[in-house]
Protein backbone atom coordinates (compact mmCIF):
# COMPACT_ATOMS: atom_id res chain seq x y z
CA UNK A 1 0.00 0.00 0.00
CA UNK A 2 1.68 3.66 -0.70
CA UNK A 3 1.68 6.11 1.57
CA UNK A 4 -0.08 9.42 2.12
CA UNK A 5 1.52 12.60 3.42
CA UNK A 6 -0.41 13.24 6.77
CA UNK A 7 -0.68 16.55 8.85
CA UNK A 8 -0.74 15.91 12.52
CA UNK A 9 -0.69 18.23 15.61
CA UNK A 10 0.38 16.59 18.42
CA UNK A 11 0.72 18.26 21.66
CA UNK A 12 0.42 21.73 19.64
CA UNK A 13 2.80 20.99 17.26
CA UNK A 14 2.15 20.46 13.65
CA UNK A 15 4.01 17.33 12.24
CA UNK A 16 4.47 15.88 8.89
CA UNK A 17 4.93 12.54 8.04
CA UNK A 18 4.02 10.08 5.18
CA UNK A 19 2.62 6.53 6.21
CA UNK A 20 0.27 4.01 5.21
CA UNK A 21 -3.32 4.52 5.55
CA UNK A 22 -3.79 1.96 7.62
CA UNK A 23 -0.98 2.83 9.85
CA UNK A 24 -3.12 3.61 13.75
CA UNK A 25 -2.46 7.01 15.77
CA UNK A 26 -0.56 4.76 18.23
CA UNK A 27 2.00 3.13 15.67
CA UNK A 28 2.38 5.87 14.17
CA UNK A 29 2.89 7.91 17.74
CA UNK A 30 5.27 5.48 18.56
CA UNK A 31 7.39 4.95 15.73
CA UNK A 32 7.32 7.28 13.53
CA UNK A 33 7.36 10.08 16.05
CA UNK A 34 9.15 8.37 18.56
CA UNK A 35 6.55 9.60 21.26
CA UNK A 36 6.90 6.47 23.44
CA UNK A 37 4.95 7.76 26.24
CA UNK A 38 1.59 6.47 24.93
CA UNK A 39 2.28 2.80 25.68
CA UNK A 40 0.62 0.12 23.40
CA UNK A 41 -0.53 -3.23 24.76
CA UNK A 42 -4.08 -5.08 23.80
CA UNK A 43 -4.85 -3.42 20.31
CA UNK A 44 -8.51 -3.81 20.82
CA UNK A 45 -9.65 -0.57 22.72
CA UNK A 46 -9.73 -2.89 26.07
CA UNK A 47 -6.91 -1.88 28.43
CA UNK A 48 -6.70 1.76 27.96
CA UNK A 49 -3.00 2.24 27.82
CA UNK A 50 -2.79 3.84 24.51
CA UNK A 51 -5.26 6.83 25.24
CA UNK A 52 -4.88 9.95 24.63
CA UNK A 53 -7.00 13.25 24.02
CA UNK A 54 -8.27 13.74 20.33
CA UNK A 55 -9.93 17.56 20.50
CA UNK A 56 -10.10 17.30 24.14
CA UNK A 57 -11.57 13.53 24.33
CA UNK A 58 -9.98 10.22 26.12
CA UNK A 59 -9.28 8.10 23.19
CA UNK A 60 -8.27 4.95 22.33
CA UNK A 61 -5.01 5.75 19.87
CA UNK A 62 -5.14 1.98 18.65
CA UNK A 63 -8.35 2.24 16.92
CA UNK A 64 -8.05 5.01 15.41
CA UNK A 65 -6.22 5.45 11.98
CA UNK A 66 -3.76 8.22 11.68
CA UNK A 67 -5.19 9.91 8.31
CA UNK A 68 -8.28 10.54 10.57
CA UNK A 69 -6.50 12.84 12.82
CA UNK A 70 -5.56 15.35 10.58
CA UNK A 71 -7.20 18.47 11.60
CA UNK A 72 -7.66 17.31 15.46
CA UNK A 73 -5.52 18.22 18.34
CA UNK A 74 -4.03 15.41 19.64
CA UNK A 75 -2.53 15.21 23.50
CA UNK A 76 0.14 12.60 24.73
CA UNK A 77 1.40 12.26 28.00
CA UNK A 78 4.85 14.29 27.11
CA UNK A 79 2.22 16.86 26.10
CA UNK A 80 1.19 17.68 30.07
CA UNK A 81 3.28 20.49 31.06
CA UNK A 82 2.89 22.95 33.65
CA UNK A 83 2.42 26.32 32.31
CA UNK A 84 5.39 27.43 34.65
CA UNK A 85 7.21 24.53 32.95
CA UNK A 86 6.99 21.77 35.85
CA UNK A 87 5.20 18.53 35.93
CA UNK A 88 1.07 18.70 35.45
CA UNK A 89 -0.33 18.42 38.91
CA UNK A 90 -1.55 15.30 37.71
CA UNK A 91 2.43 13.80 37.14
CA UNK A 92 2.85 15.46 40.56
CA UNK A 93 0.09 14.02 42.76
CA UNK A 94 0.90 10.56 41.16
CA UNK A 95 4.30 10.39 42.29
CA UNK A 96 3.27 12.14 45.98
CA UNK A 97 -0.14 9.53 46.56
CA UNK A 98 1.82 6.54 45.40
CA UNK A 99 -0.30 6.02 42.30
CA UNK A 100 2.76 4.42 40.29
CA UNK A 101 3.58 1.02 40.37
CA UNK A 102 5.15 -0.53 36.99
CA UNK A 103 3.97 2.22 35.82
CA UNK A 104 2.44 0.83 32.68
CA UNK A 105 -1.15 2.34 33.10
CA UNK A 106 0.23 5.52 34.15
CA UNK A 107 0.12 7.41 30.90
CA UNK A 108 -3.07 6.31 30.04
CA UNK A 109 -4.58 6.90 33.83
CA UNK A 110 -3.21 10.30 33.62
CA UNK A 111 -4.55 11.45 30.34
CA UNK A 112 -7.68 10.07 31.21
CA UNK A 113 -7.94 11.91 34.28
CA UNK A 114 -6.79 15.39 32.67
CA UNK A 115 -9.76 14.79 29.90
CA UNK A 116 -12.12 14.42 32.86
CA UNK A 117 -10.48 17.18 34.90
CA UNK A 118 -10.73 19.74 31.70
CA UNK A 119 -14.43 19.49 31.54
CA UNK A 120 -15.40 18.39 35.43
CA UNK A 121 -13.00 20.31 37.73
CA UNK A 122 -14.18 19.06 40.98
CA UNK A 123 -15.29 15.08 40.23
CA UNK A 124 -16.26 12.92 43.33
CA UNK A 125 -14.90 9.74 43.72
CA UNK A 126 -17.36 7.55 41.70
CA UNK A 127 -16.90 9.97 38.78
CA UNK A 128 -13.33 9.81 38.90
CA UNK A 129 -13.74 5.75 39.04
CA UNK A 130 -16.08 6.23 35.87
CA UNK A 131 -12.90 8.19 33.99
CA UNK A 132 -10.64 5.94 34.81
CA UNK A 133 -12.90 2.78 33.57
CA UNK A 134 -11.36 2.45 30.25
CA UNK A 135 -7.95 2.03 32.02
CA UNK A 136 -6.61 -1.43 33.62
CA UNK A 137 -4.16 -1.29 36.18
CA UNK A 138 -2.99 -4.86 37.70
CA UNK A 139 -0.89 -3.45 40.29
CA UNK A 140 -2.53 -0.60 42.01
CA UNK A 141 -5.91 -2.05 42.56
CA UNK A 142 -6.47 1.86 41.88
CA UNK A 143 -7.51 3.47 44.97
CA UNK A 144 -4.09 5.42 45.36
CA UNK A 145 -4.86 6.26 41.52
CA UNK A 146 -8.00 7.65 42.72
CA UNK A 147 -6.68 9.86 45.21
CA UNK A 148 -3.98 11.22 43.32
CA UNK A 149 -6.52 12.39 40.74
CA UNK A 150 -8.48 14.01 44.00
CA UNK A 151 -5.48 15.67 45.10
CA UNK A 152 -4.55 17.20 41.62
CA UNK A 153 -8.32 18.42 41.39
CA UNK A 154 -8.46 19.95 44.35
CA UNK A 155 -4.77 21.55 43.91
CA UNK A 156 -5.57 22.65 40.50
CA UNK A 157 -8.98 24.48 41.63
CA UNK A 158 -7.14 26.34 44.54
CA UNK A 159 -4.64 27.67 41.92
CA UNK A 160 -7.25 28.66 40.14
CA UNK A 161 -9.28 30.06 42.61
CA UNK A 162 -5.81 32.06 44.23
CA UNK A 163 -5.77 33.60 40.69
CA UNK B 1 -17.98 6.12 -3.41
CA UNK B 2 -19.44 3.00 -1.72
CA UNK B 3 -21.47 2.15 -5.21
CA UNK B 4 -17.98 2.54 -7.33
CA UNK B 5 -16.21 0.06 -4.53
CA UNK B 6 -19.16 -2.22 -3.93
CA UNK B 7 -18.59 -5.01 -1.72
CA UNK B 8 -14.66 -4.42 -1.30
CA UNK B 9 -15.47 -1.36 0.87
CA UNK B 10 -16.95 -0.36 4.48
CA UNK B 11 -18.16 2.37 6.04
CA UNK B 12 -15.53 3.53 8.72
CA UNK B 13 -17.10 5.14 11.60
CA UNK B 14 -16.02 5.72 15.20
CA UNK B 15 -13.76 2.62 14.41
CA UNK B 16 -14.54 1.14 17.91
CA UNK B 17 -15.60 -2.31 16.61
CA UNK B 18 -14.64 -2.12 12.77
CA UNK B 19 -10.25 -1.62 13.42
CA UNK B 20 -10.47 -4.74 15.56
CA UNK B 21 -12.51 -6.72 13.48
CA UNK B 22 -9.95 -6.11 10.59
CA UNK B 23 -6.96 -6.75 12.82
CA UNK B 24 -8.51 -9.75 13.77
CA UNK B 25 -8.74 -10.62 10.07
CA UNK B 26 -12.34 -10.83 10.52
CA UNK B 27 -13.27 -8.48 8.20
CA UNK B 28 -10.19 -7.78 5.19
CA UNK B 29 -12.28 -4.93 2.97
CA UNK B 30 -10.03 -2.90 0.47
CA UNK B 31 -11.34 -0.07 1.08
CA UNK B 32 -12.33 1.96 4.13
CA UNK B 33 -14.58 5.46 3.58
CA UNK B 34 -14.52 7.54 6.45
CA UNK B 35 -17.78 9.06 7.30
CA UNK B 36 -16.14 10.75 10.15
CA UNK B 37 -16.53 14.13 8.47
CA UNK B 38 -20.06 13.96 8.03
CA UNK B 39 -21.10 15.95 10.94
CA UNK B 40 -24.53 16.62 10.17
CA UNK B 41 -25.32 12.81 10.70
CA UNK B 42 -24.11 13.69 14.38
CA UNK B 43 -26.54 15.64 15.90
CA UNK B 44 -29.16 14.99 18.36
CA UNK B 45 -32.78 16.53 17.99
CA UNK B 46 -35.51 16.04 20.37
CA UNK B 47 -39.11 17.25 19.85
CA UNK B 48 -42.13 15.52 19.69
CA UNK B 49 -39.77 12.76 17.35
CA UNK B 50 -36.44 12.12 18.70
CA UNK B 51 -33.49 12.13 15.91
CA UNK B 52 -30.69 10.51 16.96
CA UNK B 53 -28.02 10.76 13.97
CA UNK B 54 -25.93 7.80 13.11
CA UNK B 55 -22.75 9.47 13.84
CA UNK B 56 -23.80 10.65 17.07
CA UNK B 57 -21.36 9.18 20.05
CA UNK B 58 -22.41 7.48 22.60
CA UNK B 59 -20.95 9.68 24.82
CA UNK B 60 -23.24 12.27 23.16
CA UNK B 61 -26.38 10.24 24.10
CA UNK B 62 -25.11 9.58 27.35
CA UNK B 63 -24.64 13.72 28.48
CA UNK B 64 -27.68 14.75 26.22
CA UNK B 65 -29.70 17.00 28.79
CA UNK B 66 -33.18 16.19 27.07
CA UNK B 67 -32.50 12.14 28.01
CA UNK B 68 -33.65 12.36 31.33
CA UNK B 69 -36.71 11.00 32.94
CA UNK B 70 -38.65 8.96 30.86
CA UNK B 71 -36.03 8.26 28.10
CA UNK B 72 -33.28 8.11 30.41
CA UNK B 73 -33.17 4.09 29.56
CA UNK B 74 -31.24 6.13 26.58
CA UNK B 75 -28.72 7.24 29.04
CA UNK B 76 -28.45 4.05 30.73
CA UNK B 77 -27.75 2.03 27.57
CA UNK B 78 -25.15 4.12 26.45
CA UNK B 79 -23.24 5.22 29.46
CA UNK B 80 -22.59 0.82 29.93
CA UNK B 81 -20.98 0.74 26.55
CA UNK B 82 -17.27 0.24 27.21
CA UNK B 83 -15.55 2.84 28.75
CA UNK B 84 -15.23 6.19 28.39
CA UNK B 85 -12.51 5.99 25.14
CA UNK B 86 -14.95 3.69 24.07
CA UNK B 87 -17.94 6.23 24.54
CA UNK B 88 -16.02 9.18 22.67
CA UNK B 89 -16.09 7.55 19.20
CA UNK B 90 -18.38 4.95 19.10
CA UNK B 91 -21.57 6.16 17.28
CA UNK B 92 -25.18 4.43 17.79
CA UNK B 93 -25.40 3.86 13.99
CA UNK B 94 -22.05 1.95 14.13
CA UNK B 95 -23.18 -0.61 16.96
CA UNK B 96 -26.70 -1.11 15.13
CA UNK B 97 -24.41 -1.43 12.06
CA UNK B 98 -22.24 -3.96 14.36
CA UNK B 99 -25.37 -6.21 14.88
CA UNK B 100 -23.77 -7.48 18.38
CA UNK B 101 -26.66 -9.31 19.77
CA UNK B 102 -25.35 -7.83 23.09
CA UNK B 103 -25.96 -4.31 22.07
CA UNK B 104 -27.10 -2.24 24.83
CA UNK B 105 -28.74 0.44 23.12
CA UNK B 106 -30.11 -1.51 20.10
CA UNK B 107 -33.00 -2.97 22.70
CA UNK B 108 -33.50 0.88 24.19
CA UNK B 109 -34.31 1.83 20.88
CA UNK B 110 -36.12 -0.76 19.67
CA UNK B 111 -38.72 -0.56 22.76
CA UNK B 112 -38.88 2.21 22.00
CA UNK B 113 -40.48 1.51 18.46
CA UNK B 114 -37.66 3.27 16.29
CA UNK B 115 -36.96 3.45 12.75
CA UNK B 116 -33.15 3.65 11.06
CA UNK B 117 -33.11 6.08 7.84
CA UNK B 118 -30.88 4.28 5.15
CA UNK B 119 -29.73 6.06 2.17
CA UNK B 120 -28.17 4.40 -0.68
CA UNK B 121 -27.65 5.27 -4.24
CA UNK B 122 -31.15 4.42 -5.12
CA UNK B 123 -32.29 6.30 -2.45
CA UNK B 124 -33.26 6.94 1.25
CA UNK B 125 -35.59 4.34 2.66
CA UNK B 126 -36.92 4.03 6.16
CA UNK B 127 -37.22 0.84 8.34
CA UNK B 128 -38.51 -0.14 11.42
CA UNK B 129 -34.94 -1.32 13.82
CA UNK B 130 -37.11 -4.46 15.02
CA UNK B 131 -36.29 -6.50 12.72
CA UNK B 132 -33.37 -4.89 11.19
CA UNK B 133 -30.99 -7.31 13.09
CA UNK B 134 -30.96 -10.51 11.59
CA UNK B 135 -27.98 -12.28 13.60
CA UNK B 136 -24.91 -11.44 14.61
CA UNK B 137 -22.76 -9.04 12.18
CA UNK B 138 -25.60 -9.22 10.07
CA UNK B 139 -28.48 -6.81 9.14
CA UNK B 140 -31.12 -6.43 6.73
CA UNK B 141 -28.77 -3.73 4.94
CA UNK B 142 -27.72 -3.75 1.63
CA UNK B 143 -24.05 -3.63 0.35
CA UNK B 144 -23.45 0.12 0.18
CA UNK B 145 -26.33 1.46 2.04
CA UNK B 146 -25.63 3.93 4.90
CA UNK B 147 -27.28 4.18 7.98
CA UNK B 148 -28.18 7.88 8.86
CA UNK B 149 -30.22 8.09 11.41
CA UNK B 150 -32.11 6.58 14.01
CA UNK B 151 -35.65 8.27 14.83
CA UNK B 152 -38.74 7.56 17.27
CA UNK B 153 -41.86 9.40 18.42
CA UNK B 154 -41.87 10.84 22.19
CA UNK B 155 -43.82 7.87 24.11
CA UNK B 156 -47.19 9.87 25.16
CA UNK B 157 -47.15 10.65 28.48
CA UNK B 158 -47.60 7.90 31.43
CA UNK B 159 -45.14 5.64 29.30
CA UNK B 160 -41.84 5.10 29.80
CA UNK B 161 -38.72 2.83 29.21
CA UNK B 162 -35.86 1.39 31.81
CA UNK B 163 -32.92 -0.88 30.43
CA UNK B 164 -30.46 -2.83 32.50
CA UNK B 165 -27.60 -4.76 31.61
CA UNK B 166 -26.05 -7.78 33.63
CA UNK B 167 -22.35 -8.19 33.52
CA UNK B 168 -19.51 -9.46 35.31
CA UNK B 169 -18.29 -5.81 35.84
CA UNK B 170 -19.12 -2.10 35.79
CA UNK B 171 -16.78 -1.09 32.40
CA UNK B 172 -15.25 -2.76 30.06
CA UNK B 173 -18.11 -5.50 29.65
CA UNK B 174 -19.97 -7.10 27.45
CA UNK B 175 -23.87 -8.07 28.77
CA UNK B 176 -24.24 -11.43 29.85
CA UNK B 177 -28.24 -10.26 29.62
CA UNK B 178 -29.69 -7.14 28.79
CA UNK B 179 -33.46 -6.05 29.36
CA UNK B 180 -35.55 -3.05 27.79
CA UNK B 181 -38.76 -2.57 28.81
CA UNK B 182 -41.08 -0.25 27.75
CA UNK B 183 -44.63 0.28 29.22
CA UNK B 184 -47.39 2.38 31.09
CA UNK B 185 -50.55 1.99 32.98
CA UNK B 186 -53.66 2.77 31.35
CA UNK B 187 -56.61 4.70 34.09
CA UNK B 188 -57.32 0.89 35.46
CA UNK B 189 -54.09 0.84 36.24
CA UNK B 190 -53.42 -2.10 33.52
CA UNK B 191 -50.16 -2.56 31.64
CA UNK B 192 -50.41 -0.57 28.71
CA UNK B 193 -47.75 0.12 25.37
CA UNK B 194 -46.01 -2.77 26.63
CA UNK B 195 -42.17 -3.77 24.50
CA UNK B 196 -40.29 -6.36 26.21
CA UNK B 197 -36.67 -6.52 24.76
CA UNK B 198 -33.73 -8.80 25.64
CA UNK B 199 -30.54 -8.64 24.72
CA UNK B 200 -27.83 -10.75 25.03
CA UNK B 201 -29.75 -14.25 24.79
CA UNK B 202 -30.39 -14.46 21.31
CA UNK B 203 -28.71 -14.00 17.76
CA UNK B 204 -29.95 -10.81 17.59
CA UNK B 205 -32.17 -8.48 20.50
CA UNK B 206 -35.86 -9.98 20.73
CA UNK B 207 -38.99 -9.08 21.89
CA UNK B 208 -39.98 -11.37 24.51
CA UNK B 209 -43.24 -11.78 23.02
CA UNK B 210 -44.94 -14.39 25.23
CA UNK B 211 -43.94 -12.35 28.57
CA UNK B 212 -45.47 -9.35 26.76
CA UNK B 213 -48.95 -10.95 25.82
CA UNK B 214 -49.11 -12.27 29.61
CA UNK B 215 -48.82 -8.70 30.74
CA UNK B 216 -50.28 -6.53 28.20
CA UNK B 217 -54.28 -5.28 29.61
CA UNK B 218 -53.04 -6.84 33.70
CA UNK B 219 -52.76 -5.12 36.23
CA UNK B 220 -48.72 -5.62 37.45
CA UNK B 221 -48.86 -7.81 40.99
CA UNK B 222 -45.59 -9.59 41.99
CA UNK B 223 -47.10 -12.88 40.91
CA UNK B 224 -48.03 -11.45 37.20
CA UNK B 225 -44.67 -10.03 36.78
CA UNK B 226 -43.05 -13.40 38.07
CA UNK B 227 -44.78 -15.45 35.88
CA UNK B 228 -44.12 -13.04 32.93
CA UNK B 229 -40.65 -13.33 33.38
CA UNK B 230 -40.19 -17.41 33.59
CA UNK B 231 -42.16 -16.64 29.90
CA UNK B 232 -39.19 -14.42 28.96
CA UNK B 233 -36.79 -16.93 29.81
CA UNK B 234 -38.59 -19.53 28.00
CA UNK B 235 -38.65 -16.95 24.91
CA UNK B 236 -34.92 -16.79 24.68
CA UNK B 237 -32.49 -18.48 22.77
CA UNK B 238 -29.16 -18.07 24.83
CA UNK B 239 -26.00 -19.53 24.29
CA UNK B 240 -23.15 -20.73 26.62
CA UNK B 241 -20.05 -18.54 26.28
CA UNK B 242 -17.29 -17.31 27.98
CA UNK B 243 -19.56 -14.71 29.85
CA UNK B 244 -22.32 -16.88 31.26
CA UNK B 245 -24.03 -20.07 30.44
CA UNK B 246 -27.48 -20.29 28.57
CA UNK B 247 -28.61 -21.60 31.82
CA UNK B 248 -27.95 -18.83 34.17
CA UNK B 249 -28.77 -16.36 31.49
CA UNK B 250 -31.77 -17.66 31.69
CA UNK B 251 -32.00 -17.41 35.35
CA UNK B 252 -30.94 -13.62 35.31
CA UNK B 253 -33.97 -13.03 32.41
CA UNK B 254 -36.22 -14.74 35.10
CA UNK B 255 -34.96 -12.53 38.03
CA UNK B 256 -34.30 -9.21 36.50
CA UNK B 257 -37.32 -8.90 34.33
CA UNK B 258 -39.80 -7.68 37.09
CA UNK B 259 -37.32 -5.42 38.17
CA UNK B 260 -37.32 -3.53 35.23
CA UNK B 261 -40.52 -3.16 34.68
CA UNK B 262 -40.97 -2.16 37.91
CA UNK B 263 -38.57 0.45 36.80
CA UNK B 264 -40.19 1.55 33.76
CA UNK B 265 -43.41 2.30 35.64
CA UNK B 266 -42.06 4.47 38.39
CA UNK B 267 -40.12 6.17 35.63
CA UNK B 268 -43.23 6.67 33.56
CA UNK B 269 -45.42 7.81 36.85
CA UNK B 270 -42.39 10.05 37.53
CA UNK B 271 -42.37 11.80 34.40
CA UNK B 272 -40.01 14.31 32.66
CA UNK B 273 -38.22 16.94 34.48
CA UNK B 274 -39.71 20.38 33.81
Amino acid sequence: MSKVLISLTINGETHELAAEPHRSLLSVLRDDLGLTGTKQNCLEGECGVCSVLLDGKVVNACLLLAVQCEGSRIVTIEGLEDPDGGLHPLQTAFMQHGAVQCGYCIPGMIIAAKGLLDGDPRPTDAVIREAIAGVLCRCTGYQKIVAAVAAAADQMSQKRDGQ
Amino acid sequence: MAAHYGCGARYLAGGTDLIIHMRRGKLAPEHLIDIRPLAELSGISVGPTVEIGALATHASVEHHPAFQGRLRALVDGARVVGGPQIRNMATVGGNIANASPAADVVPVLMALDATVSCLSATGLRSLPLDGLILGPGRTGLAHGELLTGIAFAMPPEGVAVSFLKAGRRRAMEIASVNIAVRAGLDGDGRLCDLWVVLGAVAPCPVRATSAEAMLLDQRPSDDLLRAAACAAARDCAPIDDVRASAEYRRHLVERLLPRVVRAALASAQAGDPR
